[in-house]
């Protein structure tokens, strides 16, 4: 498969730079901020921002799926070394399930939608709650491969091309 | 004429800190600033998105109809409000953190970006550019806040033409903002644990196992 890419730089990319990390800026801001609309949505007695968070979660769940993408191919091309190999592996996990978890979350929210748009159930929040966590738990496993291990960062390749990692 | 480092006091103010500092140049493990980006970047966009998605309003609602979504012309202008709303307070802090994290960066020496730039450059031209993109989403909410309120509260279409385009024009000087901010990272190695270490010249096998 990898011929089928042009050649690697000195991030050890096909392109010029993570295109993963970009496009979490989707995943990440439209999940959270669809629980803190939610929230004063129920708490202000403001429906408008039901309708609100509900577009942002349903851009959340597109976003995550270019986001598996790139982060494959990307992870692919890591090359990780010591306990980054089990981050990456966890992040992995974790995100192939948020995949599972938006479009559900999605589904549910659609038909709530539907039935009555000014009303938001309580379990609903609760859930989003929840995904809130999920999310702010795979941004800290995220931030520790580049912040910590600086995968895809060009001292990183260069040393792991010099045999040194 | 003498060279500008003559005037440069030894002692940086950056080692008064140093002993509270980790590897990677800061007080904690993970850097503020660029998860606070995800706000300001994520929020903008669909922001002027859905703002765009109102304004072509009466194009598209034959394909709404067609995938059974029901949608109203006035819910896309919401979202553009309130996502922009949270944008601008979000960038403050956005701003604000990455000033902090600026003042304690140490950008790898010898290094010229993708781009072409040398050390200070980016970090120099990133700093000013985050002022003014904080101003102008701030002019931009107060100038969408006018619409919403004021000048076209009672039209279909909530946005003027020319707000979209200077929204789609901020785009691109975001993306070339945030590719400056990438550099930073993934070329100078700004607080990146692993690119300091290498640069003090340890082994990450012994020094991050």
């Amino acid at each position: 498969m990898l011929e089928l890419l042009p050649p690697l730089n000195e991030h050890n990319l096909p392109w010029m730079d993570t295109i993963h990390p970009i496009v979490v800026h989707f995943v990440i801001a439209m999940g959270l901020i669809t629980f803190v609309f939610d929230l004063i949505g129920v708490l202000t007695r403001r429906p408008a921002l039901f309708e609100v968070s509900f577009w942002n979660l349903l851009f959340a769940t597109a976003a995550i799926f270019v986001a598996i993408i790139f982060g494959q191919v990307e992870a692919g091309l890591a090359n990780p070394y010591g306990a980054s190999r089990d981050i990456l592996n966890l992040h992995s996990t974790i995100g192939w399930s948020l995949s599972g978890v938006l479009s559900l979350m999605s589904g549910w929210r659609y038909i709530i939608r539907s039935k009555d748009p000014q009303q938001l159930p309580l379990a609903f929040l609760g859930a989003g709650g929840l995904l809130s966590v999920l999310i702010v738990v795979q941004v800290t496993l995220g931030n520790q491969l580049i912040w910590v291990y600086g995968l895809h960062t060009v001292p990183v390749v260069q040393a792991m091309r010099a045999g040194m990692v | 004429m003498e060279a500008a480092t003559a005037f440069i006091p030894a002692g940086s103010p950056i080692e008064q800190l140093a002993v509270d500092l980790g590897a990677n140049g800061l007080p904690y493990a993970l850097p503020i600033h660029p998860n606070l980006v995800h706000f300001t970047i994520g929020l903008f966009v669909i922001a002027i998105a859905f703002d765009i998605a109102g304004a072509l309003y009466p194009v598209e609602k034959r394909v709404f109809r067609f995938l059974a979504l029901p949608v109203t012309r006035g819910g896309f202008h919401d979202v553009g409000w309130y996502n922009l709303l949270a944008c601008a307070i979000v960038t403050f802090f956005t701003v604000a953190a990455g000033f902090f994290e600026m003042l304690l960066a140490v950008p790898l020496p010898g290094v010229t970006s993708t781009i072409g730039l040398h050390s200070m450059d980016p970090m120099l031209w990133h700093g000013v550019g985050g002022v003014v993109i904080l101003l102008v989403i701030v002019a931009m909410t107060v100038w969408r806040g006018y619409q919403r309120f004021v000048w076209r509260r009672d039209m279909g279409r909530q946005v003027q033409w020319l707000y979209l385009l200077v929204g789609l024009g901020l785009f691109l000087v975001i993306g070339l903002h945030g590719t400056l901010g990438a550099e930073l990272a993934g070329e100078f190695g700004v607080h990146i644990t692993a690119d300091q270490l290498l640069a003090a010249g340890l082994d990450l096998k012994e020094s991050l196992p």
